[in-house]
């Protein structure tokens, strides 16, 4: 069994040194050691501690070659554990003592970064959480749990046709930026040092860190809601399309304008259709290096975006998740879209979009707004069940599958350096899986298991958030 | 010299392995009394660097009071760059051992001033009690380190130059692009090498075969530097099967013979029990210009008197068997004596006398005389000069 090695060295640096374990390094899991320090909360280049620092790790940790995987990163989660970001709650106080709890719990299914997200609501609920929701890794305390990147809204700028749950009375449609300003509140979304003059291209590790607002989902094709992403993407905001009846020409005009994300694909938007393949579409494009070299488009217009898909197993078939996967696999995160109901038994629980109570019915993961006749609320699903599913249904290796909660979202993100990678100078965001051998359904009988039909799942066995374990699975 | 010969490549790293691991736990070292490895790079010792981690893991085997010095580093490539011998070395081996890094000597290609470096090593070896077992691999051309062909035997830690065939082989490493490959590399000289007090080189497969031919059958020769391993008081060879095929059958077979007799009479190679141990004392190089004549009761080394320096400093003037630490208290003042270096005295100045004044009879001396005043000097010479004259 995996154990503590031994303590080397008398004085103590907080370096811990993981090894006999295999390390998540592009698409291939490598056999080697990672060297973590729960002082700087990074990753060190362990031959310059040693040659320049003469440093020895404190602690040797034998991981017993289980699976090191960068921590998840999750762009679309709603709450969990019983509570909502979207909550307009009296007391702010309360709510922040909730979400430091969430963050907690949340880091215990391997998400240790994320952006939570806030459903269309109407602009004083906006101005009132999203503070609460900007970025909070600063801190650097590896007991505050999960770490939120900056917040997502999705909404209220979106298609009333393509609501979802969202409440259509609320949507709005944008004709300048002021009208952005107003429904989220300007200091939410432009940082105080912003000059609009800037025409330098956004730098998102120095002009987002200091407004809460990560990511905005919004149908582009509504108001001039295109002609805003330049404004957006300047002061580092990812400009998602999502929730819109965009047409293949108006998705590609939006990703030309500068949107680098689609919001959970296939879901609340058009179906693709062979003539007008609409939103996913774009994902149709040649990317840019199978261009001819002369080509006279400017590059980074013609990227093909990221998306978002949530693999939980009711949003969307199996093979429609291999087919996006196909598509651009480059590009792929995987969401959970998970409502606070996530880690709360069945039940009916109280819910509000803006207007009213409704209430949610959940069912196992299955969740669903009462009275509508099954219109799905999100799911209730969590990012490592997501990735085993992914890992069943494309086929892919165990590495491609993290890559879609690690790597491409912190690229997506614009975080590539320190989050979602294990080089040297990122954070120490580790998550420790083991291989579970399970068979597939309907075939218990052993005879599955001998004709190789079992399934690798991932567990999610220890967590460490800035150089430090935060949880350790089958302990308290 | 000890050479064994084993009938693979894995085996031969594993009995290397497994020589170092019993050196150094009978070494016992402690902080005040490190074990001081030497170290090579390359593609030879790499199941040496496996098997000794192994072991470590396996708990057969404790780093923490070994003290290493590596044997080179290219001149001008970053330190932290992969083909770096300090790459190697933490990719290899110090990464997986519990080595402490203060304890990690290796030569530094971008110091300002690599004479000095050069210097500092040789002192900082000295330091660290002498290199109690260097480990080296054999070069196609009979290279040991960078001491390529032509390299004088007597040679120390310096800058050389790499030869043509070295940096077009090595660029394979660098993109095969000539112009990325470092053209000088730091290394320990020959000399450096032979100051050691055991040496054990591997040579694995038959691109080897040559060169070990010519260091194990032929003479000392600075075109195989390697072979300057003759004049090593406890050297080893160990080769795989592969490297034995330029050898005479004679060769292979006598060494086999060698150890299978050891073996079946239950007396292993060993060293000395000073050699294994270690000294407590720092040793110093002796470089003398006046060689003690040799003689039957103490016979010298020739590897001083061509080189110039002792090679290890429990070898240091003469021979002696058995060591006088192990000789019962009472028998050892008589044999102090015998052991006692008596420089040569200087000669007298030669005084030219007659057979006559040898005789005892000074009738004789003054009949002969033809002259009064000669005849009174050597009166009062006789006294004086007669003993010191019958020895000369």
């Amino acid at each position: 069994m995996p154990s503590r090695i031994r303590s080397a060295s008398p004085r103590h640096n907080g370096i811990t040194k993981l090894t006999n374990c295999r390390l998540l390094r592009g698409d291939e899991l490598v056999w080697d050691d990672v060297w973590v320090s729960s002082v700087t909360g990074t990753i060190i280049r362990s031959q310059s501690a040693f040659y320049d620092e003469l440093i020895m790790p404190d602690e040797v940790v034998d991981l017993g070659g289980r699976i090191v995987s960068p921590g998840f990163i999750e762009c679309q989660l709603n709450g969990a554990y019983g509570f909502n970001f979207s909550t307009d709650a009296d007391d702010m106080a309360q709510y922040a003592k909730q979400l430091r709890d969430l963050n907690k719990k949340l880091a215990q299914t391997g998400v240790t970064s994320y952006i939570p997200t806030v459903t269309s609501q109407a602009s004083q609920l906006y101005k009132k959480v999203l503070p609460y929701l900007g970025p909070s890794g600063a801190s650097r305390r590896a007991h505050d749990g999960a770490e939120s990147l900056g917040a997502h809204v999705e909404g209220p700028f979106l298609n009333p046709s393509k609501n979802g749950v969202h409440n259509p009375s609320i949507l709005r449609v944008a004709s300048s930026f002021s009208d952005l300003e107003d429904m989220y509140g300007a200091a939410n979304i432009t940082p105080s040092s912003f000059s609009s003059s800037a025409s330098e291209p956004p730098d998102s590790a120095s002009s987002s860190g200091s407004i809460p607002v990560k990511m905005i989902t919004a149908a582009p094709e509504l108001g001039a809601m295109t002609s805003l992403i330049p404004a957006l993407a300047a002061r580092g905001i990812i400009v998602s399309i999502g929730h819109s009846e965009a047409t293949y020409e108006e998705a590609s005009a939006a990703v030309s304008a500068g949107a680098t994300m689609i919001t959970h694909l296939f879901n609340a938007m058009r179906p693709l259709h062979h003539r007008n393949p609409g939103i996913f579409g774009v994902l149709g494009v040649p990317e840019p290096q199978q261009q001819p070299p002369q080509s006279q488009q400017p590059q980074q217009h013609r990227r093909r975006p990221y998306f978002g898909l949530i693999a939980d197993g009711i949003h969307l078939h199996p093979a429609t998740v291999k087919i996006a996967w196909h598509a651009h696999p480059a590009g792929l995160i995987l969401v959970t879209d998970a409502m606070h109901m996530v880690g709360l038994p069945d039940g009916r629980y109280p819910w509000t979009n803006g207007e009213g109570e409704h209430f949610i019915v959940k069912r196992g993961n299955v969740l669903e707004l009462e009275g509508t006749g099954g219109t799905i609320a999100g799911s209730s699903t969590t990012l490592i069940e997501c990735v085993n599913n992914f890992l069943h249904w494309t086929g892919a290796s165990i590495p491609q599958a993290l890559r879609t909660v690690t790597a491409t979202p912190a690229a997506m993100l614009g975080v590539q350096t320190r989050k979602g990678c294990l080089d040297a100078g990122a954070d120490a965001d580790l998550v420790v899986l083991s291989e579970r051998q399970v068979l597939r359904e309907g075939e218990k009988d052993g005879a599955g298991e001998a004709a190789g039909m079992a399934r690798t799942e991932l567990v999610v066995d220890e967590v460490w958030k800035f150089g430090v374990r935060i949880f350790e699975r089958g302990r308290a | 010299m000890r050479f064994f010969i084993r009938p693979d490549a894995a085996s031969a790293s594993a009995h290397v392995a497994n020589y170092i691991v019993d050196r150094i736990n009978h070494f016992a070292p402690t902080p005040e009394h490190p074990f001081v490895l030497g170290l090579p790079t390359g593609s030879t010792p790499l199941g040496v660097y496996k098997a000794l981690v192994e072991k470590y893991k396996a708990g057969e085997v404790s780093f923490e009071n070994v003290v290493t010095f590596n044997m080179d580093e290219y001149i001008g490539i970053p330190r932290d760059h992969p083909e770096s011998y300090h790459s190697f070395m933490w990719k290899h081996f110090f990464s997986h051992v519990n080595i402490h890094p203060s304890n990690v000597n290796i030569l530094n290609g971008n110091a300002p001033n690599l004479e000095a470096e050069c210097v500092e090593y040789e002192a900082k070896i000295r330091a660290a009690g002498g290199i109690d077992l260097f480990l080296a691999g054999m070069g196609e051309d009979g290279h040991i380190a960078f001491n390529e062909p032509g390299s004088s035997l007597a040679s120390r830690t310096r800058v050389k130059t790499l030869a043509y065939g070295t940096i077009l082989a090595n660029s394979r490493f660098f993109g095969d692009d000539i112009d990325k490959v470092p053209k000088m590399a730091l290394t320990v000289g020959v000399q450096t090498v032979l100051e050691a007090r055991e040496v054990v080189v591997m040579a694995l497969g038959a691109r080897k075969a040559l060169a070990l031919q010519r260091c194990v059958e032929q003479g000392v020769n600075h075109m195989w530097t390697l072979s300057a391993l003759q004049l090593h008081p406890h050297s080893m060879i160990v080769c795989d099967e592969d490297a034995t095929l330029e050898l005479q059958v004679k060769t292979v077979k006598y060494f086999k013979e060698i150890e299978q007799v050891a073996r079946a009479e239950g007396f292993e190679q060993i060293l000395p029990s000073k050699v294994r141990t270690g000294p407590a004392t720092v040793p110093t190089t002796i470089v003398t210009d006046e060689f003690p004549e040799p003689t039957i009761r103490s016979p010298q080394p020739t590897t001083s008197r061509l080189l110039r320096a002792t090679p290890a400093t429990e070898y240091p003037v003469r021979s002696r068997s058995p060591s006088p630490d192990f000789v019962p208290r009472h028998l050892r003042v008589a044999s102090d004596a015998e052991y006692t270096i008596s420089s040569r005295s200087p000669s007298p100045d030669l005084v030219p006398d007659r057979m006559a004044s040898r005789m005892d009879d000074p009738a004789l001396l003054r009949r002969w005389t033809p002259n009064p005043e000669q005849q009174q000097l050597q009166q009062s010479l006789h006294s004086s000069s007669k003993r010191t004259s019958l020895r000369a």
